[in-house]
């Protein structure tokens, strides 16, 4: 993997009167439960360590009070750790003083909120200029990237409405061009679509991905939904009482969890709309001779099935840029949409 | 003898009751009417159900060294009299600008001509307004006014709010966003404004007049100042504190400085509950206006004073709506420009 563009390193957070004081038992290998319980401190977060490549976006998902929201306000040092260090681009944040944290919030890094935070006394097109207008540039110049950005994201014309005039959804499209207009390379979302409709939350994903195609962006993506967490991740990371459980690729988690509580949580979701033929298939690279046509490695499964057209008896061949890699039954294919057996024995069962 | 001379009897006292007291017989303290009804022969039996209180009068019946309560309120007035010289001689040139905004806010009030001075007005309601029928209302109660010639006293009374609202939110708004700021300057500030805002109005006006002479304008700029600046302090807090999490979460995230935080997000959010404050600073001073005549504060108020003074009705009746006429018109103006302000932001 090339240099992370973020690297947390034993990142630690607990919340109470002497966090120093807890942060001791902490190392010493306790956990969120007993530390409430013995000594009265919240654990926010237990020893991170995440590294997030350039250009890719990382989804960081748990349920509520996992620490997710606390991990991603630590990047920007909104929240300052109990201990540990987050580096950016080579430098650790935790050495910056107050004027040098405004730059790189400035200039490096943006944020997207769950319920908005655009400033209502302004209008959109000034809410979409505020990292120019806070860095003190010229109306001219925030006018001009500011309206291309609103455009980009869809608003075409709302830049003279005031943010109350729009409905929620259009008011992401703003945050998002807000985070955009910074020209930054790091774009931090904190649940940006979990306030919004199903339907409308599906259209902001596409977006995301769309502009994220075109921008290479470094995404940290904080969500509590895995359906969300599965079509955006390149990387995945699920949190625990503040703990990381497990990382990596999402197909390869979805099929090697290694926690009962990543068992429960992938055997709610739509298989068939996640699971890519890739993850699926058997790897070779001679084509079968009965093969009944080609799917690309990172169609999913949702996608052969409508293909074969329901029928369980063909084969395809999986093609990566159009040369093969792999066979992929259709037989596989519907006995991939069966959780795996470990979440029989998940922990939703045992209680 | 007295109730309580057993206290003094058992803590051993009795010496330092007689020793000092003892010589003129029966204390240097002035009599009380018990003291006279006793005199006079025949002392009522003491019941049980006439024990009194063991306040200081009744403890200074047993022990004459004991000082009666009327020494206390002496000793405070001795006090402030001994502090007064060097009190006056720091505030004295401190609030010296009040007394000259007020006298001339009170002569260009005056000496501008009706037929300006009415129609300003009425325009400067239009403008904050933006309200046509209150800009005729305005102009139909002043133009009243005037008819029963009571425009001069309106304007005095006029001229004294502008200027003291004006103080208040120059000094209130600052106080408020430093208590906003700042947990401990808010739990010391909100005793104080507690005090301020439940002393009877009267009160405030016995120090000042020790302060400083009755003839200036700053003594009742002071009384009226102090009285109504409270609102627009506690609502400034208020407001910047109520203003959303998230938007102030925001503004760093995108690496605002406080001094752009403070101008660019929490006083334009605030401003609804900023300008709530100042309306009803304004309706405050126009209150202590009227009690403010008791200390030469021209106006509607003196008028009101003469009405009770020489039982004269129907001046006092008609001073007093004039003030109601003048507070609904401050009231309205006030609330309108505030509607627009909220217009402007709603979530």
């Amino acid at each position: 993997m090339a240099d992370p563009k973020i690297s947390i390193r034993n990142l630690y957070k607990i919340f109470g009167e002497d966090p120093k004081g807890a942060l001791t038992h902490a190392k010493a290998g306790m956990h969120k439960a007993e530390l409430l319980d013995q000594h009265r401190h919240v654990l926010g977060l237990r020893d991170i360590n995440v590294d997030m490549a350039p250009g890719e976006i990382t989804v960081i998902m748990g349920l509520s009070g996992s620490g997710k929201s606390t991990l991603i306000r630590h990047l920007n040092r909104l929240i300052d750790p109990t201990d540990g260090e987050v580096w950016v681009d080579g430098d650790n944040i935790m050495t910056y003083s107050e004027a040098e944290l405004r730059k790189v919030r400035r200039k490096k890094m943006s944020m997207v909120f769950q319920k908005f935070a655009l400033l209502p006394h302004r209008t959109v097109l000034e809410n979409a200029a505020t990292p120019m207008i806070v860095d003190g540039e010229k109306r001219s110049a925030w006018e001009k990237e500011a309206t291309k950005w609103l455009d980009r994201v869809g608003l075409e014309g709302q830049g003279p409405q005031y943010p109350h005039q729009l409905s929620g959804g259009m008011q992401q499209r703003v945050g998002i061009a807000r985070a955009l207009t910074s020209n930054s390379d790091i774009m931090l979302m904190d649940e940006a679509f979990s306030a919004l409709d199903p339907l409308i939350r599906t259209d902001m994903q596409d977006l995301l991905l769309e502009l994220q195609r075109e921008l290479q962006k470094t995404v940290v993506f904080i969500t509590h939904d895995l359906d969300e967490a599965l079509k955006l991740a390149d990387h995945l990371v699920i949190l625990k009482d503040g703990e990381v459980v497990q990382q990596g690729e999402p197909q390869h988690i979805l099929v090697n969890p290694n926690d009962p509580y990543i068992v429960d949580f992938i055997s709610d979701i739509n298989r068939a709309r996640v699971l890519r033929a890739r993850t699926v298939m058997t790897e070779t690279a001679d084509a079968p001779a009965d093969a009944a046509g080609s799917v690309d490695e990172n169609a999913t499964l949702e996608d052969v099935i409508a293909q074969a057209g329901g029928d369980t008896d063909k084969t395809y061949r999986v093609t990566r840029d159009g040369q093969t890699v792999g066979t992929l039954p259709m037989t596989d294919v519907v006995r991939a949409l069966v959780p795996t057996a470990a979440s029989e024995d998940g922990m939703r069962k045992a209680s | 003898m007295a109730t309580y001379d057993w206290i003094f009897d058992t803590l051993g006292l009795r010496g330092w009751c007689d020793g000092s007291g003892g010589e003129d017989g029966g204390g240097s303290a002035p009599m009380s009417m018990a003291d006279l009804m006793n005199q006079a022969g025949n002392a009522p039996e003491r019941t049980i159900w006439d024990t009194p209180f063991p306040s200081m009068d009744a403890l200074n019946d047993a022990c004459a060294s004991f000082p009666q309560s009327r020494e206390l309120t002496r000793g405070l007035e001795r006090g402030f009299l001994d502090i007064k010289d060097a009190l006056s001689y720091v505030l004295d040139p401190l609030t010296q600008p009040l007394s000259w905004a007020l006298s001339n806010a009170l002569s260009l009030f005056q000496s501008v001509p009706w037929w300006i001075m009415i129609p300003l007005l009425a325009l400067i309601v239009l403008v904050i307004s933006r309200s046509w029928k209150l800009m005729a209302f305005v102009a139909g109660s002043f133009a009243l006014l005037a008819f029963i010639d009571y425009y001069d006293y309106a304007m005095q009374t006029l001229a004294i709010i502008f200027v003291c609202a004006f103080i208040c939110v120059l000094l209130g708004v600052p106080i408020g966003i430093a208590m906003s700021r700042s947990d401990k300057l808010q739990a010391g500030m909100i005793p104080v404004l507690d005090m301020l805002q439940t002393l009877p109005p009267f009160v405030y006006l016995i120090p000042l007049i020790f302060l400083f002479s009755v003839t200036e304008p700053k003594l009742y700029g002071i009384a009226i100042i102090l009285y109504a600046i409270v609102p627009v302090i506690r609502l400034t807090n208020l407001g910047i504190r109520l203003v959303d999490k998230e938007v102030i979460e925001a503004a760093d995230a995108f690496g605002m400085t406080k001094r752009q935080k403070l101008y660019g997000v929490q006083i334009p959010l605030a401003l609804p509950n900023i300008m709530a404050g100042v309306n009803q600073t304004i309706m405050m001073s126009l209150a202590m206006v009227v009690i403010a005549s008791l200390v030469s504060a021209p106006g509607l108020g003196v008028l009101v004073l003469r009405g009770i003074r020489n039982l004269e009705l129907g001046v006092g009746l008609i001073s007093g709506l004039g003030i109601v006429l003048l507070a609904v018109i401050l009231d309205r103006s006030t609330k309108a420009a505030l509607a627009r302000v909220n217009a402007a932001q709603k979530h």
